[in-house]
């Protein structure tokens, strides 16, 4: 059926008829309180207030309720004796690798794959990306994630980025897998690479805060916000010193609504059983890698060599160098590490922040790959200047303060 | 709706948010926890400092939302400075809830009743003692809708 241009506006006419309402419109409660949401005066405190309930709710569930509550007593108390009982007939290096230390009483000390392997994964991890998944689809879903991405618009301008920047960097706050996919929803290659890189070297995984919040729980909030300002400062310089555009954007919010049960699930179910078929594998062959070089000597070598940098240039013992290498198949497992180390408060918080800025883990530097072997190889220069310039300036700091 | 009388309620709710906002700040800062009776101004930089800046901006939201409470834009600051206790208070009840499941390091799995409910038991940090209070936006909102 072909229509004239006559019939076509009747059509018209008659449809908007049907459908709209014509009359003056009236700022309705729900609409102030988006704009609320939007003006940086009362955007900024809200921001600043629903990021506390996210920590606070991650933190409760995660931390008191989940690992603290049932998951340390169940793998400390009944998993690990009964794992070093019935393996206890296996050769020494084979129990090394599979169990780990025989006089462990805890498995963050046993560091076997069948042991801390599994208490990581399912014990400290699960719950931590559980919750944080949970939380960020339920503001995904209202809606209040694009008027974050507005808010924030302007301070990630002055690096180079926009707003919807904070998408994988709040992303890679659970993963850094699926956020470095999410990098593709920036313009120009200039700000794909600047956000890669910055999320590969500031934003510490789910994992890694589940693990941080059990270590380190009194000094994390430091680890957080020299993380933090580093992502800024050196945003700022790389978005200086790289040529290239970083276009304005046009950010379309929808209107707040209530999330329904089912999408909240599917996404829920998506991204958690995504991270568990890419993490507990890794957790695993992680452990028994670091395990088996130990068993060969070579973090004993690398220790010794390294020492220099690491306890003249960073300040903090020879033994970190294990749980740096650690480091490169799951970082999480590397804080785990750390905990075993005889420290001072100032230089666990520096070896935290080293693992945190050090090499992206092996999941995400597979995933970095896939995006181009160049960006790759610029953001793994851009990352050990920043290892080595952020690490030495953190022990200046501690040695100006007298602590160190 | 009696508008003076709303929004001299408001008003004493926001002076109320912006002193326990401010005394969760200087506890922190001081570094001990204040204990009141049943009131306890936590002072750890978590729950006291970022907690305590949450409740101060409620108390603005309060003051500020509280001079024309009928106008829409106006009340909408009265809403968020709402839900910001909420928010806060929600945290610490939810907190409560996730430490009285557990029995424990040394205990069984789970908590005894009397562990259970001597958890929810006083001291109460200052966010607690705002919701109820905060609630009376619920019936002004549905007031409103009608």
């Amino acid at each position: 059926m072909k229509l004239n241009v006559d019939e076509r506006w009747d059509l018209i006419d008659r449809i908007a008829k049907r459908t709209l309402t014509f009359g003056k419109y009236k700022h309705t409660l729900k609409d102030a309180l988006g704009d609320l949401t939007i003006k940086p005066l009362t955007g900024i405190p809200i921001a600043i207030a629903v990021l506390y309930g996210f920590w606070s709710i991650f933190c409760s569930f995660a931390g008191t309720l989940c690992t603290d509550g049932f998951f340390v007593k169940l793998f400390d108390g009944h998993f690990l004796p009964y794992m070093q009982r019935i393996f206890s007939n296996l050769p020494g290096w084979l129990y090394y690798i599979l169990i780990g230390n025989p006089q462990a009483d805890n498995c963050f000390e046993a560091f076997g794959m069948l042991t801390s392997g599994l208490f990581v994964a399912i014990g400290v991890v699960l719950p931590a990306v559980f919750i944080f998944y949970l939380m960020f689809t339920l503001l995904e879903d209202v809606g209040y994630i694009p008027r974050l991405a507005v808010l924030i618009d302007t301070v990630l301008h002055k690096i180079g980025l926009h707003g919807y920047a904070v998408v994988p960097t709040i992303l890679a706050l659970g993963c850094n897998v699926p956020a470095v996919t999410a990098t593709r929803i920036l313009e120009t290659r200039k700000q794909r690479f600047m956000m890669m890189t910055l999320l590969a070297i500031f934003i510490p995984c789910g994992a890694q805060l589940g693990i941080m919040q059990e270590v380190i729980p009194t000094s994390m909030g430091w680890v957080l916000l020299y993380l933090l300002l580093g992502y800024f400062i050196f945003g700022f310089i790389i978005h200086k010193l790289l040529p290239g555009k970083s276009p304005e954007i046009l950010i379309d919010v929808p209107p707040y609504q209530m999330p329904t049960f089912r999408n909240v699930r599917r996404k829920l179910w998506l991204r958690t059983s995504c991270f568990l078929k890419k993490a507990v594998p890794f957790v695993l062959v992680g452990c028994a890698i670091v395990n088996i070089l130990y068993l060969a000597g070579v973090i004993n070598w690398l220790s010794n060599l390294l020492s220099p940098l690491f306890v003249g240039w960073f300040g903090v013992p020879k033994e970190t160098v294990g749980p740096l290498i650690a480091a490169f198949l799951r970082k999480d497992l590397a804080v785990a590490q750390l905990s075993v180390i005889e420290m001072t408060k100032y230089q666990m918080i520096t070896a935290v922040v080293l693992i945190s800025i050090y090499f992206p883990c092996i999941a995400t530097f597979a995933m970095m790959l896939k995006e181009g072997w160049r960006e790759l190889l610029g953001s793994l220069v851009v990352l050990a200047t920043v290892v080595f310039v952020y690490g030495g300036l953190l022990h200046l700091i501690w040695r100006l303060l007298g602590v160190a | 709706m009696n508008r003076k009388l709303i929004q001299i309620y408001f008003r004493i709710l926001g002076l109320v948010s912006l002193a326990f906002g401010i005394a969760d700040i200087l506890a922190t800062i001081g570094g001990k926890s204040i204990c009141l009776g049943i009131l306890e101004v936590p002072a750890d930089i978590f729950r006291g400092g970022w907690g305590g800046l949450v409740i101060l901006f409620a108390g603005f939201f309060y003051l500020a939302g509280s001079r024309d409470i009928l106008e829409v834009h106006h009340f909408s600051k009265v809403v968020m400075g709402s839900v910001l206790i909420w928010l806060i208070a929600g945290c610490d009840i939810f907190a409560m809830l996730c430490e009285s499941i557990p029995g424990g390091e040394e205990g069984p799995w789970f908590n005894t009743l009397q562990g259970f409910f001597a958890t929810y038991a006083p001291p109460y940090k200052p966010a607690i003692f705002l919701l109820p209070f905060s609630l009376a936006v619920v019936y002004y909102i549905h007031k409103r809708e009608k």
